[in-house]
């Protein structure tokens, strides 16, 4: 598969899975209407759709806050700012974004920001420790690309859509456990739609947030296959991310709700119970799986083992 | 009458996907414009810092003239050049010509040792970097460019409205004229 195939195909598959979320949504409305009538429903739906507007409005300024960044100018690292600034102009950004470093010692990096003009680049201080600058150029290349997919809006559409579902179930549920709820004649085909609609609105919630994550894992391989056009090297990402998985330090203080936006997801180390799910919960894919893809894009394979040459 | 509704329905769906794919094209050949001129503008950087350079590598080696006549031609090749294709050939040369000159500077440790010329040397190779950067893009953006007026059924009407076909910023006999993936 070439890098232009893979690009399609992976936005092919995020017009699919945002599809799904509408027919999600519809469900939900169904499932609604069947139980509740048409008022219920509609004064429902138009609630969730101002939800949704005001959530919509208020997550754009969130993200730095959460993560505790600080702003470089050119001076203070002059070689990764270089980077920044020459990969930018690979990648056709209108604008250099602003770099930021966070003080932690996992290597890590994330970019944000509304739109292509207004955004910014960040790596922790230990990614600069622990990558050379080919590694280093892998990993802002998949950062850049995140930018000119416009990822963060996308992935922040999508957060703000899994919310109004879940707000939805959430409040039709109760009302029914409290004796809302239009009371039917209780033959037996009323109540298999009642039944249906219940299974319905329990089951919502816990689809939209595993499309939420298949399309986080999509948008990854696209960073990926985009991050190694802009850079022209698909080996210094593909040896990046062998080194990251090689480190087994996790960033601090990662909720969530900033999860999407890292190169490696920052929770996939968890143990536990969240590991018998066999991945159906986590943001990214698995990093062999991305070497995987890198390989077989760009033609090569890595030494299998890297990092004992490497030190 | 539902003929008519059906026809008019039918003309409207043409006129719009006609509006989007025209549309499409101007944004293309925006993005190869906006990409020309950011290589023009790394051009323009690395010729203006060539004088002082060659004037410093001059003060200790002044025997080396043919070299510096060289620059001196490619510099203005590169300046002058009629197309792409063109800058792309004074480039490369440029590229190669500067390429010895700082070999020859190696031989003078006075030379390496001054601040001044150790900097202009950083901000050359910076801003080849560059100019390797956006070439990238540009190559990338002409392809793309390129395959959507050569395409069914753009390529009725591309050229009745002036889309003309974009070179690559590369030389005749570069390798990389070649674009690395296939236009299918």
């Amino acid at each position: 598969m070439t890098l232009r195939e893979q690009i399609r195909r992976n936005y092919l598959m995020t017009a699919v899975l945002l599809t799904f979320f509408g027919v999600l949504m519809a469900a939900v409305g169904a499932a609604l209407y069947s139980i509740y009538g048409t008022g219920a429903a509609i004064a429902v739906l138009i609630g969730g759709v101002a939800w949704a507007l005001f959530s919509w409005f208020m997550s754009t300024s969130v993200v730095s806050a959460v993560t505790g960044a600080r702003p470089i100018t050119k001076a203070d690292n002059p070689e990764l700012y270089r980077i920044v600034e020459n990969l930018s102009i690979a990648a056709g950004l209108p604008a250099t974004p602003e770099v930021r470093i966070v003080d932690d010692p996992a290597p890590n990096a994330f970019a944000a920001g509304r739109n292509a003009k207004n955004c910014y680049v960040c790596v922790t201080t230990g990614l600069l420790q622990t990558m050379d600058k080919r590694e280093l150029e892998g990993v802002i290349g998949h950062e850049l690309a995140h930018v000119q997919h416009r990822d963060v809006r996308l992935m922040t559409l999508v957060a703000v859509l899994v919310g109004v579902i879940a707000m939805i179930s959430d409040i039709a549920l109760r009302m029914m456990f409290f004796g809302g709820g239009r009371r039917r004649s209780g033959n037996a085909g009323d109540l298999i739609i009642l039944a249906i609609g219940i299974c319905g609105l329990i089951l919502a919630p816990l689809a939209a947030v595993g499309i939420q994550l298949a399309i986080s894992r999509k948008r990854e391989y696209l960073a990926d296959a985009g991050g190694a056009e802009i850079s022209g090297d698909a080996e210094g990402l593909a040896l990046a991310l062998r080194k990251l998985m090689d480190d087994p330090r996790e960033i601090r203080d990662t909720s969530r709700s900033t999860a999407h936006l890292y190169i490696e997801g920052p929770l996939h180390k968890a143990s536990g119970p969240r590991a018998l799910l066999g991945g159906m919960f986590d943001t990214h894919p698995p990093l062999e799986d991305r070497i995987a893809r890198l390989e077989e894009m760009g033609g090569f394979k890595l030494p299998p083992e890297t990092a004992a040459v490497a030190q | 009458m539902v003929w008519v509704i059906v026809l008019v329905a039918v003309l409207v769906v043409v006129g719009l996907l006609l509006i989007f794919a025209f549309n499409r094209l101007v944004r293309l050949r925006n993005e190869t414009e906006a990409g020309w001129s950011n290589i023009d503008v790394q051009l323009k950087r690395r010729n203006d810092l060539i004088p002082n350079l060659v004037e410093s590598v001059k003060g200790y080696a002044a025997h080396e003239r043919g070299l510096f006549d060289e620059i001196t031609q490619a510099r203005a090749a590169v300046s002058g050049a009629g197309g792409p294709a063109q800058a792309a050939a004074a480039s490369d040369q440029l590229s190669g010509a500067m390429g010895r000159l700082f070999a020859v500077a190696e031989n003078y440790p006075q030379l390496r040792a001054s601040e001044n010329f150790q900097q202009l040397q950083a901000e050359l190779t910076d801003t080849e970097d560059k100019i390797a950067a956006a070439r990238r893009y540009y190559n990338s953006v002409v392809q793309t460019y390129n395959t959507a007026i050569q395409s069914f059924p753009a390529l009725l009407y591309a050229g009745l409205l002036g889309f003309r076909q974009r070179e690559f910023f590369a030389a005749e006999d570069d390798e990389r004229v070649t674009p690395q993936v296939s236009t299918t």
